[in-house]
């Protein structure tokens, strides 16, 4: 035989089909060889062979492959193959619910499209669930570690501990394997191309020890470091990666810090936060950690610069109870032994309380993040009510295939399986879909940057988001499938072939039940989220009408850091911000400028303090205060209102008599009917206070810690008068770290660029951070709340369409199922404004019988709100009726298009379809 | 006579097939070539026509594959074999006497001689 022939033939086998080819290889080429050598006997040329041979090659593989389809679709018909595995026909439904895609390909894209929004937002809130609250830090043993706070016991608020104290506690603290404290604070960092604040963090030396955190490079501090003012330096896993791009070089380089050398010892991990939001204090996420080494005028501060946080490990089989009362007798022993005798004779008492790490750092918005995730879980039951409803009606489109399927041999569990599977093709893809999508919009909210929300940098998609994915979509599948699947299964046991199967009585009496309470069950929970959602927008609303005490338009704040280093006498400060006031005063467009240690909704300091004669009713009250230390025209360019008495002036400087202004809330509470102005005052207890200060002046309130707390009592003294000693000294950091605020008379960002060319003509070095406008630092305030809200609002809106999306679609089928009976009565002579009641009343039913079951619900709810709530009450009316209203409104819209329909309909076409 | 239940009229090609089978098991070459020497090489199956056919002609179950009998040996190895089933007899002969009828009525108009 020749070559050429037999690689033809050779060739032309491939056009069948594989598993055809197999059975019969050998034959074909053997029938082909044969009719060649036939051919050839009959004189016939060998290109006439090969195209006849080819020809019937191409003929009857195609006929093959049809018989092979013709032969697939009658088995599939009935579902069944003889001999098949369950695997097998499960492979044989999956792709009958992939045949249902392309068939049907609108249906099918707007459930995959509603499934994969609701499992995207799902997925997105889960992952900050995860991430925040159900994921444990990421430190050894997290559950062991506590945070330990002082407090006066007349004093509702814990605070930080001073450093006395924290040198005290450690010494006799038994309960602990190991405790540290830490502090925030900023570094001018340079050296490194621009000059720019770090967030920085004061460590002692074993807090990396005791979270149980190896280093990624280098080495710990050492705890001669932590006493011995080492300028040594830790950096964190974001800095050494944005300014020392991942060098592993970095360890021993110099970098200035507050234009001092530091040398690199080592670097953290990645995804190592420390510390965190949450906490009362100290709780922000540093780039840089150097040592704590409390200096002498730290360590000699009794009673005075609570602002140490403290964090210990609980030794193994110590409970929180024992380490509580440990703490408590050790608050006592200190002010017995430690403390000298004069506050122990002006009566001081102190307090240590304790909190799990975990509790404090994301306690606050546990609450919060749960409410999201019920509320969107209740987004994707109302979807999948939607995606049933669409489901039933396709299925009864499908009765007649049912039909066949059944007289083909499927049984009903083989049905209900095949349409379950169906769902999941649906929902698989949806929640693929879904998943892609949440990990967008995850990653859309975490590069929101002004939500401080704790533990924020690992909020990420690991295998327990992923799992939750699978499981809602799993869970989604089997809602919206099972109800169809019983249903069109249930039709087909009893009544196969019968054409009117759709329409016989019971079967349309038991759907529109189906339909109904379906609906129902939409808006019950609809009207629970409306008003959760409502109850947050409100109190949100009531939040931004809050009076901060300033006026916010046409005012910019940026704040400047002086180093130590170059600016080591309390004169030198001085000098710098007087310039600084005089130059950006002379600034065209700038009408007024101020300097203050803390704006307003973010006032850090609180102190002690005496009055000289003091009301006998007031002396039980706590005597702690927020205090800020003020330069210039601060009052004026925030336009705090002056009540009684005067505004800081010039004339208020080192010589003159020293001055203090406060609020009407501090006037109020500590000179009930009285007008302080005029009076003394002084920082300090009774037997310890310093020199009297007279009050001068009493302002409107201003907000200190957030627009949602109410005003606390607050003065104001002359930063000007503060000794050179302090100012030099600058034991707490704040006195040479001040915030300008300037109010212009032009628009406010268009005073920027001049700005900072006035502080670089000052000190050229010196960066300037924090440009912002008061309407930004206020709206900073409230940025979680509104988010909050906005989120919840945008859920409770999804809700309501899809519960509208859900009880039009239920009445336009019930309109077209009723067409000729709407005929009829249109014949009969019902007026169209019957009908149209007629189908409104139909809808709006179960729409009231929702309300019904949801509002008692939504007090029920609302109730575990209120914490989350300002200004409003959780059963608050307006809220209330708002959202009873709204969804009326948008049921009312929703039925009315099925009703207009069903009003227009033409008698005699209507009694002409059936 | 029982009624066959397969269809009224049978494809040419599965006629002659059934007709090839109707006495003796024969491999697909042996039906070709029984075919082409019944009609002096007229009607020639070219082999992709023939299995298809054949295995249709095994699914509507008028013939059946059988073990080639030991003696058999051709060219590559041991061809697949069909049999003819009694259902299959019973198409073939409905057949036949189908185009018999036909061929009366042609005697009859003399388009045939008798």
């Amino acid at each position: 035989m020749a070559a050429p022939l037999q690689r033809w033939i050779g060739w032309l086998l491939h056009l069948y089909p594989r598993d055809y080819r197999r059975r019969y290889d050998a034959e074909l080429s053997d029938g082909m060889a044969a009719c060649a050598a036939i051919e050839r006997a009959a004189g016939r040329s060998a290109i006439g062979i090969a195209v006849a041979l080819a020809t019937d090659a191409l003929r009857a593989s195609f006929h093959v492959r049809s018989d092979g389809r013709r032969r697939r679709r009658s088995f599939r018909m009935a579902g069944i193959r003889q001999g098949d595995s369950t695997m097998q026909s499960i492979v044989y439904d999956l792709r009958e619910g992939l045949r249902l895609l392309r068939r049907a390909p609108l249906f099918s894209a707007l459930i995959i499209g509603t499934l994969a929004l609701a499992i995207g937002a799902n997925t997105a809130i889960f992952s900050l669930v995860n991430g925040v609250l159900l994921r444990a830090l990421p430190y050894q043993d997290p559950s062991r570690l506590v945070l330990v706070y002082e407090g006066f016991p007349s004093y509702g608020r814990p605070f930080g501990f001073s450093a006395p104290d924290f040198v005290g506690f450690r010494e006799r603290a038994r309960s602990y394997s190991g405790l540290a404290a830490f502090r925030s604070v900023e570094y001018e960092l340079s050296g490194q191309d621009q000059p720019e604040r770090v967030r920085t963090t004061r460590v002692s030396a074993s807090l990396f020890d005791l979270l149980g955190v190896p280093l990624a490079l280098g080495r710990n501090f050492t705890s001669e470091e932590d006493s011995g003012r080492q300028p040594v330096a830790i950096l964190s896993d974001g800095l050494w990666r944005r300014k020392f791009g991942a060098d592993a070089g970095v360890i021993g380089r110099t970098i200035n810090l507050d234009r001092r050398a530091y040398t690199v010892v080592g670097v953290l991990p990645r995804g190592l936060t420390f510390p965190n939001h949450g906490p009362l204090l100290n709780n922000t996420p540093a780039d840089l950690y150097v040592p704590l080494s409390f200096s002498d005028a730290e360590l000699g501060a009794f009673a005075s610069m609570y602002n140490n946080s403290v964090i210990g490990r609980l030794k193994p089989g110590v409970s929180p109870a024992q380490a509580t009362s440990e703490a408590r007798d050790i608050a006592k022993t200190l002010i017995a032994d430690v403390y000298p005798p004069v506050f122990r004779e002006n009566g001081l008492s102190l307090t240590m309380t304790m909190t799990p790490l975990a509790d404090d750092v994301v306690g606050g918005v546990r609450r919060i993040l749960y409410v999201l995730l019920a509320a969107v879980v209740v987004v994707l039951l109302i979807a999948t009510a939607d995606i049933t409803g669409l489901m039933l009606t396709r299925a009864a489109v499908r009765e007649r295939e049912m039909a066949v399927r059944t007289a083909l041999g499927a049984g009903r569990a083989r049905l209900i399986r095949m349409m379950l599977l169906e769902a999941a093709v649906l929902a698989a893809l949806g929640g693929l879909a879904g998943a892609g999508l949440g990990w967008w919009a995850t990653r859309g909210v975490m590069s929101i940057t002004s939500i401080e929300l704790p533990r924020a940098a690992e909020v990420s998609f690991d295998s327990r988001v992923v799992f939750f994915a699978i499981g809602i979509t799993l869970g989604s599948a089997l809602l919206c499938g099972i109800v169809p699947a019983w249903e069109s299964s249930r039709r087909q046991a009893g009544t196969a072939l019968k054409e009117s199967a759709g329409r016989s009585g019971t079967a349309g009496v038991r759907q529109r039940r189906i339909f109904g309470t379906l609906v129902t069950a939409q808006f019950a929970f609809a009207i629970v989220l409306l008003t959760s959602g409502g109850l947050l927008i409100r109190s949100v609303g009531r939040l931004l009408d809050t009076d901060p005490g300033v006026r916010r338009e046409n005012v910019i704040t940026f704040s400047t850091s002086l180093p130590a280093t170059t600016y080591s006498k309390g004169s030198d400060v001085r000098e710098f911000y007087q310039r600084l006031l005089t130059r950006v005063g002379r600034t065209p467009g700038v009408s007024a400028v101020g300097t203050a240690t803390d704006l307003p909704v973010s006032v850090r300091e609180r102190r002690a303090f005496t009055i000289e004669t003091p009301n006998e009713a007031v002396a039980g009250l706590p005597h702690v205060i927020a205090h800020d230390w003020v330069n210039g025209q601060y009052f004026e360019a925030l336009g705090i209102r002056v009540v009684s008495g005067r505004y800081l002036t010039e004339q208020d400087g080192t010589g003159a008599e020293r001055i203090i202004v406060m609020n009407e809330t501090m006037a109020r509470r500590f000179w009930p009917g009285v007008n302080p102005v005029g009076r003394r005052m002084a920082w300090g207890g009774a037997r310890t206070h310093g020199p009297w200060m007279r009050i001068v002046g009493v302002v409107a309130d201003v907000k200190q810690a957030g627009l949602s707390v109410p005003a606390e009592p607050q003065t104001w003294t002359p930063w000007l008068q503060l000794p050179d000693a302090e100012l030099a000294q600058n034991p707490t950091g704040i006195f040479r770290n001040l915030t300008t605020v300037l109010r212009t008379s032009v628009p406010p960002a268009s005073v920027v660029t001049s700005l900072r060319q006035e502080v670089r003509a000052i000190d050229p070095l010196l960066p300037v951070s924090d440009v912002k406008t008061l309407n930004d630092v206020l709206s900073e305030s409230t940025a979680s709340e509104r988010f909050n809200a906005s989120l919840l609002g945008a859920f409770a809106g999804t809700a309501l369409l899809l519960a509208a999306i859900g009880v039009a679609g239920v009445l336009a089928i019930s309109v077209s199922r009723r067409t000729s009976e709407i005929g009829i009565r249109l014949a009969l002579g019902a007026r169209r404004g019957d009908v149209l009641a007629m189908v409104l009343r139909q809808g709006l039913a179960l729409v009231l019988l929702g309300l019904a079951i949801g509002l008692p619900l939504s007090f029920f709810v609302s109730r575990l709100l209120s914490t989350l709530l300002f200004g409003v009450g959780p059963h608050d009316p307006i809220a209330f009726a708002g959202a009873t209203l709204l969804l009326l409104a948008v049921a009312l819209a929703a039925c009315a298009a099925p009703a207009l329909r069903a009003s227009r309909i033409d008698p005699m076409a209507a009694l002409r379809i059936d | 006579v029982p009624k066959p239940p397969s269809p009224v009229s049978l494809p040419p090609h599965w006629f002659q097939i059934l007709l090839a089978l109707a006495d003796q098991d024969r491999h697909g070459l042996g039906i070709m070539n029984d075919v082409l020497e019944r009609t002096e090489g007229r009607l020639k199956l070219w082999p992709g026509m023939l299995y298809r056919n054949l295995s249709r002609l095994v699914e509507e179950g008028l013939v059946v594959e059988v073990d080639a009998p030991e003696d058999v040996e051709t060219g590559g190895g041991r061809p697949r074999f069909y049999r003819i089933t009694p259902l299959g007899k019973r198409s073939a002969a409905a057949e036949a006497e189908r185009l018999a009828a036909f061929v009366d009525v042609a005697r009859r108009k003399k388009l045939l001689k008798a």
